[in-house]
């Protein structure tokens, strides 16, 4: 993290730049599964990338922390928010899930950012048919 | 001429019954290693110990172990040598702990370091001994461990084992 | 070789304050960086309805237009280039084109047009051009430039030449474009449009009132910037739908409201998307000045505008591209004594705002 400060001499402007200071990082993740109709709770959902990241990280692992800010249990896609710090160990452990109760599945990652805001106005989902 | 880098941590293994010591071997305490790795660093950390790792050399009689690890990730294997409270070896467990004593780069160091260790240690043991007939036997007993043969012989193989590395 | 798992990639926040009565203030230069906004939302407190004279700018965004797979050589019509780019009253984007997969195309309103190209499509183009400064030692992305109002580009020059014949007969480059014009130029974009399957559109405006929403305190002299993450991520957390009444010992969530905080009774939060022009933004923070001015509830107004992710420039004339997101945008946060706070966010492939 670093800063960089000018000042003028009024006072009046200041102007900070910020790198790389942001402390988390938000995901936007949807769970595919083979079996369209199976229903995942929050918590189930929690506790599921728990159990991918242990089995990939361990204990330690385990114990990344990381909120789960927003659920749409129909399509099964939820906002995460992680620690800037743990989150190649969060998205690679959803990169290797792969079976969820003996059926396939598949984490979609579909937006990162260090902004919660920028994940609110994705041009990508811009629909104009 | 480039070296592989790697990590050599020098480890006491630490028991409540010293005859334990006797029953250890390499491959008992590597596995000892991989399993509390396994545990605390998953997937990722067992396989940063598929390559690299090995127990270069243990003292049966003393309880010290050389580990020899990859130079990029020591860090996070050392991390989980704390979780390790037992070593399994010929079908008995042996509860025990390791305490690292020291980090080095060459096995060459760690010996170094190991000699002036166990230096330190006898000065500092010497003046808790009772009367001189005591202190005469541990002077004895120090001489007898020392004889050329054993030990020394051990410590040589290894040098040379190091110098094979340095392609 | 070990990857280390413990870091994320680059990003930059700058954040600014200053006063809109400081005659130094850049505020306006700084609003037409971005060219390609994709949306405006505003959030204003102790505010159930759009005040008329808001609503009324809201609904005065200029239209846009999609033409749907058109080739790219269109936009170096002679006829198009007289009568749209040269007067400086069009701008375009393709569309549904990925900057970290495809070839995209941007078309800035000072004539620049801009192309963002794998490294086989720029073999086969065979026009100057620069490799992208962010894979610059894999070399597989290109970007070339070209100012169409420049001597060489007028039409039967030799540069104009090279690339209408690169885009025609080499590359048949086409896409669904997005384009902007001058509200009132619809007409000179009638020749190109007659041509292709194209829509008109409205920007959207969807609104939502919020209650009893909790809120960090905003003060206009809050001395401190490091906090700039934790409001920007408050506002996030908004505009999302979030709630921030979590207990810190809760499993799902642990996302709370910065402190110190107040309430609001209630809150309008109004977002508008779709291609929007940089002077259309100008003339709503104009109107939203001019609402604070207004004896009311309202301590302060924040506004976002969201760029294009998958646009070959942001930040005026800088290169953008995708890492693992491509956002840029920026937040202004207006109070009633006229100061601002301007933050201007960027991801990995970014330059950094002026």
């Amino acid at each position: 993290m670093s800063g960089v400060i000018k000042k003028d001499e009024s006072g009046v402007y200041q102007r900070v730049v910020l790198k790389n200071a942001a402390p988390y990082h938000y995901v936007n993740v949807c769970l595919v599964l083979e079996d369209e109709s199976t229903k995942l709770s929050a918590v189930e959902f929690k506790q599921f990338i728990t159990s991918g990241l242990k089995s990939l990280y361990g204990e330690v692992g385990a114990a990344l922390a990381f909120d789960v800010l927003k659920y749409n249990e129909d399509k099964r896609t939820a906002l995460l928010r992680v620690n800037s710090r743990g989150l190649v160990k969060l998205w690679s452990s959803l990169t290797l899930l792969g079976s969820y109760q003996n059926q396939a599945c598949a984490f979609r990652v579909l937006q990162v950012s260090p902004y919660l805001l920028a994940l609110t106005g994705n041009s990508r989902e811009l629909q104009l048919d | 001429m480039v070296r592989v880098k790697r990590r050599y941590l020098l480890c006491e293994v630490n028991v409540s019954k010293r005859s334990d010591l006797l029953q250890l071997d390499d491959r008992a305490v590597a596995a000892a290693v991989r399993a509390a790795v396994a545990l605390t660093h998953g997937d990722y950390g067992a396989a940063h110990c598929l390559v690299g790792f090995s127990v270069k050399y243990l003292n049966a009689h003393t309880g010290m172990v050389f580990l020899r690890f990859p130079k990029r990730c020591y860090k996070l294997l050392w991390s989980a040598l704390p979780f390790i409270t037992s070593i399994e070896a010929r079908g008995q467990k042996i509860p025990c702990f390791l305490n690292c004593v020291h980090v080095g780069g060459t096995i060459r160091t760690c010996q170094k370091f190991l000699i002036r260790y166990n230096t330190q240690q006898l000065h500092r043991m010497l003046p808790k001994c009772k009367d001189e007939e005591e202190k005469q036997q541990v002077r004895e007993a120090i001489l007898q461990c020392s004889l050329p043969g054993g030990k020394k012989e051990a410590f040589e193989d290894e040098l040379e084992s190091e110098e094979d590395e340095e392609k | 070789m070990s990857v280390d798992v413990s870091h994320a990639p680059r990003s930059v926040l700058v954040c600014d304050r200053s006063s809109f009565l400081d005659e130094k203030n850049r505020i306006s230069s700084q609003l037409q960086q971005l060219h390609f906004n994709y949306k405006v939302s505003l959030l204003l407190p102790e505010c159930s309805s759009a005040p008329s004279h808001l609503d009324s700018v809201l609904k005065s965004f200029s239209s846009f237009y999609l033409i749907r797979n058109m080739p790219i050589y269109e936009l170096l019509d002679k006829h198009f280039l007289e009568t749209a780019v040269y007067q400086g009253s069009v701008s375009g984007l393709s569309h549904r084109t990925r900057i970290d997969e495809e070839n995209c195309v941007a078309l800035m309103p000072n004539g620049r047009l801009c192309l963002s190209l794998d490294k086989h499509s720029f073999q086969v183009l065979g026009v100057e051009g620069k490799p992208s400064k962010f894979n610059h030692k894999t070399k597989n992305r290109f970007v070339v430039s070209v100012d169409l109002t420049d001597s060489s580009m007028a039409p039967g020059g030799r540069g104009y030449v090279r690339l209408l014949t690169g885009l025609r007969s080499r590359l048949h480059l086409r896409t669904d474009f997005l384009l902007s014009h001058h509200p009132g130029g619809g007409a000179s974009l009638q020749h190109l449009l007659s041509r292709y399957d194209w829509s008109e559109h409205r920007p959207e405006i969807s609104s939502r009132v919020l209650t009893d929403l909790s809120c960090p305190a905003l003060l206009s002299s809050d001395p401190q910037p490091g906090d700039a993450h934790s409001f920007l991520e408050w506002l996030g957390a908004v505009d999302a739908d979030i709630s921030c009444e979590n207990s810190s010992s809760s499993f799902m969530s642990s996302l709370v409201c910065p402190e110190p905080k107040t309430m609001l009774d209630k809150a309008l939060s109004v977002s508008v998307c779709g291609l929007l022009r940089p002077q259309d933004v100008h003339r709503l923070v104009q109107q939203l000045r001019r609402h604070l001015e207004q004896p009311g509830p309202a301590p302060w107004a924040s506004l976002t505008v969201h760029g294009f992710v998958d646009s070959p420039v942001s930040w005026g004339d800088g290169e953008h591209g995708v890492l693992i997101g491509g956002e840029n945008f920026y937040n202004l946060l207006m109070f009633q004594d006229h100061t601002y706070h301007l933050h201007l966010a960027t991801g990995s492939h970014d330059p950094c705002p002026q």
